[in-house]
C-alpha cells in the first residue's frame, strides 16, 4: 500500500492526523505549522517590542515546557529581540511541585534562561500542604489560583520584566468561555478570550498558545522528545471546572473545531456597554498595594481567613461577614508584602536578573 | 458521580447541593395555600402558577407587539400584520399555542382580565389572523412516521387558526419558493461541493425532485452534529418565508427557558457568538425587493420572538398537566451517530445540570443577554440569512494554517485558490455554516441512507439558488458569482479615490 503524502509539502509522508484541521502531515510541515501559527498570534497581536524582558510562567508541565521552547525558537527565528526568562511558583505541594521544579530546573540549563523562584511559603508564609491541612481539599483551588496569579506578578516585579507568557492553551481558554457563561462571570467572560491583559498596575500577561490544541502540545513535546513533568495536582480538580473539561472533551470528539468555534465565539461578542457601565471599577487594595475589585483584594481576604482560623471567609459573603463580626483585624498577621512594579524606566535592576539564581 | 456524569470528581470537591426549595412549603405568592410546585427554589400553588406563567409569557411577548415600544406607557397592542405561531409538536410548542389561544384568540376569562369599556380599542383582537405552521422532517429520516394528520387535530382543538403543513422538502421546492412571492423571475439552479473545504459551486442544468434534493444534500454532510444545525436552519428559514408571504408580522416558536439555554450554548460551541443576540429575538426581512408580493418588507421586518423565553421546562410540563394540553411529542431524530453530536450532547449536559443547579438554564441565558456582537457586519449569511462578521475567513487561516500557500505567507498577495472561473459559497456564509458545510470529525460516521451513494456535489436550498440567480441575472449574463477573495492591493484599488494620503 501507497504511503499517504503530507497534504501541505506534498512529497514527505504523511504520519499524523493533525487534530486541529484533520489534515494529515508530515513531521517536518506539523512543526513549521504549530510555529508558524504561534508566531502569527504572536505578529497579529503585536505583542513584544525588541528588547522586551518576557517572563515565562513555568511550571514544569507539558504546556509550559513547548512554551518556553517555541519562544526560544521564534525569538531566534523571527529576531524578535526578547530576553527570556522563566518563572516558577512553588505552590508547596509535597511530591508534585517539588518534582516538577525539577524539570524546570533542568529547562534552565537546556534553554539557558535565568530562572527565578517564588514559593507560596515566601510570599504568603503557607504552603498548599499546610492550606489544605486547614481548610481540605474543597475550594482549595479557589486559594491556589488566586495566590498564584498574584505570585507571579510579584516574581515578574522582582525579574523586572515588561511582560509574563503563560502556557494557557486553546482548551483551556474554550473550557473558561463556557464556564463563565454557565456561572454567569459576565467580567471574566469579558476578558477571558483576551490575548494580552494587563491592569493598571499590573505586568503585561499573555498566552501565545491561545489558539493551540492541547493535544498539539502533547504531540509537539513528544516529536521533539522535550523534558515534561506529567501528573495531576494531587489536590481534587476543581469540580466545576471538571465539569466544563468533560463537556468540552466530548465536543471536540464529536467535532474537532468545537474548540476553536467556541474561542471564536468569544472572541465574537462583547459585554454590552450598559452593563460594562454596572461592574466594579478596578481599585488597589489598602493592605497590600495589589490590583483588586474590592477594599481589600481577594488574596488578602483568603490569607487573612487562613491567619484567623476562618477559612470561608474569603470564599463565602456570610464567613466573610462572620469574620467582620469578630472584630477588627489583629495586629500579629501576616501579611502580604506590599506590591510595587519595577519596571518604569530608571527603576534599579534587581540583582537576580542576569545571572540565573534559584531560591526555593 | 456527578449529575453531569464527570467521572473525574471526589466527592469532597463537589459543589453542596441546595436544599429543594428556600423556605416553607407555602406558595410564595399568595402566602395562605400550600404550594403545588418549586420554580427555582421558589414554592407556588396551582392557583398562582397559572396568572405567574401567563405574566411571564405576556410580559416576553408584548412589548415587542407594537412597531416601536411605548415605554412605560402601555397602550393597545397593533401589530402591522399577522401572527405566525411555529409548531414543532413538542412541549414548548404545544404551551405556546394553549397560551396564544387563551391570550389572544379566544380570551379566557380566567386569566386575561378584563380592562376598559366594552368599545375600549384593548377589547380588539389583537392579531386578525393567527396561523400554525408545522414543518414535517420525517423524509429526513428513514423510517420516521409522518405526524402531520396529529398535528392538525392537536391545533384543530382551538378556534380560529388555521393550519399550515410543510415538508421538510419544500426547501429544495421551486414551487414553494414560487409561493413565497419573493422569487425572481427566472430561479437558475446551482450544486455545491462538499467534497472539499473551497465549496465550490457551478449552475446545473440537472433538476431533482426535492425529497431526493435534500437527502443528497444531508447525506455528504460532514459530520452527524452538522445534520441537526442544518434541519434547525431550514425550518428556521421555512417559517421565515412562510411569515413573509402570509403577511405575518411576528413569528413566536415555543422555545422554553431550557431549550434556549441550550440552543445559546449549541450555537456558541458551533462559532455562533456572532448571533447570540439573533438565537434570543432577531429581526428578518428579505433580500428581494422584486418579488410579487405587496407586503413591503423593506419597512417592516418580522419578529421571531420566544415568548416562553423565561419559563422553564418544568413549568412546561406543568401547564400541560394542568391545562389538559395535548402534546403531540417530537418524533426523537434517531440517524446514524445521533448520540455523538453537537446538539445532543449539550442537550444532555444542560439538562442534566439543571435537574441540580436549577438555576443554571437561567443563568445561562441572562449572561447571554448581556452580550452584544462585536465587530462589523460583512453582508448576510447565504444559508441562515444571520449577519455575517467581518474578516472570519481571514481569522480562519491565520489560527488555523491549512494550505502551504497560508503557511509560506502567500495568501496575503494572492487570492486564495478561488478564481473567477470557480466560485465559493465561502465567503457568503457566516462562520457557524461555514463549519457546519466544512468541519470534519476524526471519527467515520455511517451513511445517513444506505443504499444511498453521497454525491459530492449536491443541490442547494432554494433561497441561495434565488439569490445566486439574483447576483448572476444583475450581473447581466447568465452564469455564476463571479467573487473571490480580494487582496489588501485589490481592496486598496477599489477604494483608491476615497481614500487620503496617509
Amino acid at each position: 500500500m501507497a504511503h499517504r503524502l503530507c497534504v501541505l509539502c506534498e512529497t514527505s509522508k504523511a504520519i499524523v492526523k493533525r487534530p486541529k484541521t484533520g489534515q494529515q502531515i508530515c513531521k517536518e510541515c506539523f512543526f513549521n505549522v504549530f510555529e508558524t501559527e504561534v508566531h502569527n498570534t504572536i505578529s497579529q497581536a503585536s505583542l513584544f517590542k525588541p528588547g522586551d524582558r518576557v517572563a515565562i510562567g513555568a511550571s514544569g508541565g507539558k504546556d509550559s515546557t513547548v512554551l518556553a521552547y517555541v519562544m526560544k525558537t521564534l525569538n531566534d527565528r523571527y529576531n524578535y529581540g526578547l530576553n527570556l526568562f522563566l518563572l516558577s511558583i512553588d505552590e508547596g505541594i509535597t511530591g508534585y511541585r517539588d518534582d516538577s521544579l525539577e524539570t524546570v530546573k533542568r529547562n534552565q540549563e537546556q534553554y539557558d534562561m535565568p530562572l527565578k523562584i517564588l514559593s507560596y511559603d515566601e510570599l504568603y508564609g503557607w504552603t498548599m500542604d499546610s492550606i489544605v491541612q486547614q481548610i481540605g481539599k474543597k475550594n482549595n483551588c479557589t486559594f491556589c489560583g488566586v495566590f498564584r496569579r498574584q505570585a507571579l506578578d510579584r516574581g515578574a516585579a522582582m525579574l523586572n520584566v515588561d511582560h509574563i507568557v503563560t502556557g494557557h492553551n486553546a482548551d483551556d481558554i474554550a473550557e473558561t468561555v463556557l464556564m463563565n457563561i454557565m456561572r454567569g462571570d459576565i467580567a471574566r467572560l469579558g476578558r477571558c478570550t483576551m490575548i494580552c491583559t494587563q491592569g493598571e498596575d499590573t505586568i503585561k500577561r499573555s498566552k501565545p498558545f491561545k489558539y493551540a490544541y492541547e493535544k498539539e502540545i502533547v504531540m509537539y513535546a513528544y516529536f521533539k522528545k522535550l523534558d515534561y513533568f506529567s501528573t495531576e495536582c494531587i489536590y481534587s480538580p476543581e469540580a466545576y471546572r471538571g465539569h466544563a473539561r468533560a463537556f468540552l472533551k466530548d465536543l471536540e470528539a464529536a467535532r474537532p473545531s468545537a474548540i476553536i468555534d467556541i474561542i471564536h465565539s468569544g472572541e465574537a461578542f462583547e459585554i454590552k456597554e450598559d452593563i460594562k457601565a454596572t461592574q466594579k471599577v478596578q481599585q488597589t487594595c489598602k493592605r497590600c498595594g495589589y490590583m483588586s475589585s474590592n477594599e481589600l483584594c481577594k488574596a488578602c481576604t483568603l490569607l487573612e481567613g487562613l491567619e484567623r482560623g476562618m477559612a470561608n471567609a474569603g470564599i463565602t459573603d456570610r464567613a466573610r461577614k462572620k469574620m467582620d463580626a469578630e472584630g477588627p483585624t489583629p495586629q500579629n498577621i501576616r501579611t502580604i508584602p506590599f506590591f510595587q512594579t519595577s519596571t518604569r524606566p530608571g527603576s534599579p535592576q534587581p540583582n537576580n536578573v542576569e545571572n540565573p539564581q534559584v531560591t526555593s | 458521580m456527578s449529575s453531569c456524569g464527570n467521572p473525574a470528581v471526589e466527592s469532597d470537591a463537589l459543589m453542596t447541593r441546595k436544599p429543594k426549595y428556600d423556605k416553607s412549603r407555602t406558595c410564595v405568592r399568595c402566602k395562605e395555600n400550600t404550594g403545588n410546585l418549586v420554580i427555582r427554589h421558589a414554592v407556588y400553588c396551582k392557583d398562582c402558577f397559572f396568572p405567574l406563567i401567563t405574566h411571564r409569557f405576556r410580559r416576553s411577548l408584548e412589548p415587542f407587539v407594537n412597531p416601536k415600544p411605548d415605554g412605560p406607557r402601555r397602550t393597545a397592542l397593533k401589530p402591522t400584520g399577522d401572527l405566525l405561531i411555529g409548531y414543532s409538536g413538542g412541549l414548548g410548542s404545544a404551551v405556546l399555542l394553549d397560551l396564544v389561544a387563551r391570550c389572544y384568540v379566544t380570551p379566557d376569562k380566567s386569566l386575561v382580565t378584563a380592562e376598559g369599556g366594552r368599545d375600549h380599542p384593548r377589547k380588539d383582537r389583537v392579531w386578525k389572523k393567527v396561523r400554525v405552521c408545522y414543518v414535517e422532517v420525517c423524509d429526513a429520516f428513514p423510517g420516521m412516521p409522518d405526524r402531520t394528520e396529529e398535528i392538525r387535530m392537536a391545533v384543530n382543538k382551538y378556534q380560529d387558526l388555521e393550519f399550515i403543513p410543510l415538508r421538510i422538502q419544500d426547501s429544495f421546492d421551486p414551487k414553494f419558493w414560487k409561493s413565497t412571492g419573493v422569487s425572481p423571475d427566472q430561479l437558475l439552479q446551482y450544486s455545491l461541493d462538499l467534497g472539499t473545504e473551497d465549496l465550490l459551486i457551478a449552475s446545473t442544468s440537472t433538476s431533482s425532485e426535492p425529497t431526493a434534493a435534500l437527502r443528497a444534500y444531508l447525506a455528504a454532510l460532514p459530520t452527524p452534529s452538522a445534520l441537526p444545525t442544518i434541519l434547525k436552519t431550514l425550518t428556521r428559514l421555512l417559517l421565515l418565508y412562510t411569515a413573509y408571504s402570509t403577511k405575518s408580522s411576528h413569528l413566536v416558536l415555543g422555545t422554553s427557558l431550557t431549550s434556549l439555554a441550550v440552543s445559546l450554548i449549541t450555537s456558541i460551541t458551533q462559532g455562533g457568538g456572532f448571533h447570540v443576540k439573533e438565537e434570543t429575538q432577531e429581526e428578518w426581512r428579505p433580500t428581494y425587493s422584486t418579488g410579487t408580493n405587496d407586503f413591503q418588507p423593506s419597512e417592516l421586518p418580522i419578529r421571531i420572538i420566544r415568548p416562553l423565553r423565561d419559563i422553564g421546562m418544568k413549568e412546561c410540563g406543568a401547564w400541560a398537566w394542568w391545562m389538559d394540553v395535548k402534546v403531540v411529542g417530537r418524533e426523537k431524530w434517531v440517524w446514524p451517530g445521533a448520540k455523538s453530536g453537537i446538539g445532543s450532547l449539550t442537550k444532555d449536559f444542560i439538562v442534566g445540570l439543571e435537574k441540580d443547579y436549577p438555576s443554571t438554564v437561567s443563568t445561562i441565558v441572562r449572561t447571554c443577554g448581556k452580550l452584544a456582537p462585536k465587530g462589523e457586519v460583512d453582508g448576510r449569511c447565504i444559508l441562515c440569512e444571520r449577519p455575517i462578521q467581518e474578516g472570519i475567513q481571514e481569522w480562519h487561516s491565520r489560527i488555523s494554517i491549512r494550505s502551504r500557500a497560508d503557511l509560506t505567507g502567500k495568501s496575503e498577495s494572492a487570492p486564495r485558490s478561488i478564481s473567477r472561473a470557480q466560485p465559493s459559497l465561502t465567503s457568503l456564509l457566516c462562520y457557524t455554516c461555514h463549519t457546519t458545510l466544512t468541519s470534519r470529525s476524526s471519527r467515520s460516521a455511517p451513511p445517513l441512507y444506505p443504499g444511498l451513494s453521497v454525491e459530492k456535489k449536491v443541490p442547494l436550498p432554494v433561497w441561495i439558488d434565488a439569490r445566486l440567480s439574483e447576483n448572476s441575472l444583475h450581473a447581466g449574463h447568465n452564469e455564476v458569482i463571479t467573487g473571490h477573495f480580494l487582496t489588501e492591493g485589490e481592496k486598496r484599488d477599489a477604494l483608491k479615490y476615497y481614500l487620503l494620503d496617509d
